[in-house]
């Protein structure tokens, strides 16, 4: 089947981009890592590649069209596919039609079930102005109930008044129905990296990605240990309904994840830890310090090159982005504080043990075999319930790297919980 | 204060109202020398003579007409009849004629009459001795309906009842008779519309009567040992009904559960709950719960009797599942 090449994203917060090169056309070949396009925000252009071998089967905009980020830009498959990718991207009158998998849009025509919550959870909501249509409560079939509201208006007053400022930013990765999967990002990156990933996942619910404190869109919010992360991560999901879910999580963002999937208030469903932090004292601090203070995208570049195992891997527009968020007001000194809180030179300063040798749900744990920013040989002492993956050839991003096997690793843990 | 038995309490009412009233009078069958069978009239013979207490032959529909005739014509009269269950023989002198006269004469005929009877399951008495069928009178307009489940409330309210001008079915429980309560001596007045909450709780609303408020309370007290705080009210009176007190407390705890021994189609629980459903509809956590009698006649088994009626058991479940305790799963699922 064909894939989409997708537009990029081209900065926070931005939805269109424009094309303003497009080096291929239907019928051409093209081999993995070839820039294929060229689409430009107002900050800055971006090259788009090929992620894998094949024909170009359909290209969804012309030259100087304004595109949708991260809708498919083009197809790539066999050169047979072409006048079907054709017919099925054409059939929203020049809309870019995304390749949804069938079952997931069975699953999405159900989506109009019904939202339940207790009277009381409405009328409570509705005076503290909370919005509650999309969280997934205590109750019966998820129904927000009074203990839901209560916790949410404790934590939230009680973090309110602590930090001052708790709110991180959530958004849709992709729409879904169901206890929602929340992707938890690792140091340095954004929610956005995952949009590439979650188009290879196999599962309908929804799936939401949070900028962890002081990342992306999100403050810091004057972090000062692991423990506080954990806690301004967990009062923002509070805050945010999600106190029922599944949790997906790369590195830093994957301790969190298992430090909340034990955490009270919380109904982990299940935990997919990728490349995770915090299973031994050992990190590679020459990376987080070269990380920090690459200011140009060659420094930039010579060290996210590190992150993976073929270099051919890191695609060029991750780099971009990273230095485009680095432009941002702020979010290089936030990264260089959220390190400091966690981290001190080599050394991680948290532990997630305890909380695997706790957690009752489905777990894995998906490692490169030669990561090279967490000793892969970590996953290799962790309680015996949990399933451990050892991706050959792959680093620090599994999900990047190995994607396809990565998502059905994560499908099929979300799915054990049932 | 002092303890006595619901009957004792019953008969210091009646006594208390006899001496009070000489227009107050008793007729009923084997009240009078036998002094009843629950003995809630012995001594009252010897003591106010048989003009006052006075026997009856086994004729239910001739004694309420007696008594419905007497009170329009001024007397007050107390018919005692054996069983609910037997009330039902003189139901046209209650439905058509005592609870409507006051309407009919356009409020000047009044029907200052006292229906005392009992019913309940309990003992094996079977299907003809064992109903509970309040809401029969609850459904006609014009009927006040009373049913104490302590000693004091079962004098407080029958002084009340001998004191107003509107026929009252006043309905005892077979079990009480021999429960034992403290209870004000001399002038003590109970309210009709007045609900008491006999246990104070703050997480569910039980609502109750008669024989169902010992057992709540009993429920009550095993949740507790658990962390849950029951309040058990007790609205005394279905009809008039304080739904303030009972509104109160449900805007309190957000959770309810009726309980009525009464089998539950038509009963007087679901109306309570469509009472609460309209009004307090936003105060509300979960479904009300109504734990009732099985939708059958009480069988003579006393394995079966007891699976026909709410027990302790049953209305714990109740509260958990309206409480969302895990693994008390809801009923509608």
């Amino acid at each position: 089947m064909a894939e989409a090449i997708l537009v990029p994203q081209v900065g926070q917060d931005l939805t269109e981009a424009k094309v303003v090169a497009l080096h291929v056309k239907v019928g051409d070949q093209v081999k993995k890592g070839d820039v294929v396009a060229e689409v430009e925000s107002e900050k800055a252009s971006f090259e788009v590649e090929a992620f894998s071998a094949g024909t170009v089967t359909h290209v969804a905009y012309k030259l100087g069209d304004m595109a949708t980020v991260l809708q498919p830009l083009l197809f790539v498959g066999e050169a047979g596919e072409i006048a079907g990718a054709q017919s099925a991207a054409s059939t929203g009158s020049g809309t870019p039609v995304s390749p949804v998998a069938p079952s997931e849009r069975q699953a999405s025509l159900g989506s109009f079930e019904r939202h339940r919550s207790s009277p009381l959870a409405r009328r409570l909501a509705s005076s503290n102005g909370l919005d509650i249509s999309r969280m997934n409560g205590s109750g019966p079939h998820g129904a927000v109930v009074l203990k839901d509201i209560e916790a949410l208006l404790t934590s939230s007053g009680a973090a309110n008044k602590a930090k001052g400022q708790t709110s991180l930013a959530f958004r849709s990765l992709r729409d879904g129905t169901g206890t929602p999967v929340i992707f938890m990002h690792g140091f340095g990156a954004e929610l956005v990296a995952w949009r590439p990933f979650v188009e290879h996942l196999g599962i309908a619910n929804q799936k939401t990605g949070v900028d962890l404190p002081g990342h992306g869109a999100s403050p810091d919010s004057g972090v000062e240990d692991f423990d506080d992360l954990v806690e301004t991560v967990a009062a923002a999901l509070i805050m945010a309904g999600h106190t029922n879910l599944h949790l997906v999580g790369h590195s830093l963002g994957a301790a969190i994840a298992a430090a909340l999937a034990v955490r009270d208030g919380f109904r982990v469903q299940s935990l997919s830890l990728i490349a995770p932090a915090g299973l031994g004292p050992k990190i590679n601090g020459d990376f987080i310090a070269g990380f920090l203070s690459a200011e140009t995208e060659a420094a930039l570049k010579a060290w996210m090159r590190i992150l993976v195992h073929r270099s051919s891997d890191l695609p060029q527009a991750m780099v971009r982005a990273t230095l485009v968020a680095r432009q941002e007001i702020g979010i290089a000194a936030a990264h260089g504080r959220i390190a400091a809180a966690v981290f001190s030179g080599s050394t991680q300063l948290f532990s997630i043990r305890d909380a695997l040798d706790k957690y009752q749900g489905p777990c894995r744990i998906i490692v490169g075999r030669q990561d090279a920013i967490i000793p892969p040989e970590y996953a290799d002492a962790v309680p015996d319930c949990i399933a451990v993956h050892r991706l050959s050839g792959v680093g620090h991003l599994p999900q990047l790297e190995s994607a396809a096997l990565v998502a059905r690793l994560v499908s099929e843990t979300v799915r054990a919980a049932g | 204060m002092r303890e006595i038995m619901y009957r004792e309490a019953l008969r210091e009412a009646l006594d208390e109202e006899m001496q009070r009233d000489p227009n107050v009078f008793v007729i009923g069958e084997g009240i009078a020398e036998r002094g009843g069978s629950y003995k809630v009239t012995e001594g009252l013979l010897a003591k106010y003579g048989p003009k006052r207490i006075r026997d009856t032959p086994i004729a239910e529909a001739g004694m309420i007409g007696v008594g419905v005739g007497a009170a329009i014509a001024g007397a007050r009269p107390i018919v005692e009849i054996l069983y609910v269950d037997f009330a039902m023989l003189g139901m046209d002198m209650i439905v058509n004629q005592a609870a409507k006269f006051r309407l009919m004469t356009g409020g000047e005929g009044r029907v200052p009459f006292v229906l005392r009877t009992q019913g309940g399951a309990g003992g094996g008495v079977a299907a003809q001795h064992s109903q509970s069928l309040e809401a029969l009178f609850y459904h006609i307009p014009g009927l006040k309906v009373v049913m104490p489940s302590v000693p004091a409330d079962a004098k407080g309210l029958l002084k009340y009842a001998l004191r107003q001008d509107d026929p009252v079915m006043f309905l005892e429980h077979k079990h009480l008779y021999m429960t034992k309560g403290p209870v004000p001596g001399g002038e003590h007045i109970v309210e009709f519309g007045k609900a008491d909450i006999k246990r104070a709780g703050k997480d569910v609303t039980i609502i109750a009567w008669s024989n169902m408020i010992p057992r709540s309370l009993e429920a009550a007290e095993s949740l507790a040992a658990e962390g849950i705080e029951a309040e058990v009210v007790d609205p005394r009176t279905l009809v008039p009904l304080d739904e303030e007190t009972i509104l109160t407390s449900v805007a309190k705890t957000h959770r309810v559960v009726i309980v009525q021994e009464a089998v539950r189609r038509g009963g007087v629980a679901s109306d309570i709950a469509s009472i609460i459903q309209e009004k307090a509809f936003y105060e509300l956590d979960a479904p009300i719960e109504i734990v009732a009698g099985l939708n059958v006649p009480i069988p003579f088994n006393l394995e079966l009797e007891k699976a026909s009626v709410p027990q302790k058991s049953d209305i714990i479940a109740a509260v958990k599942r309206s409480l969302y305790v895990p693994s008390y799963a809801m009923a509608a699922e």
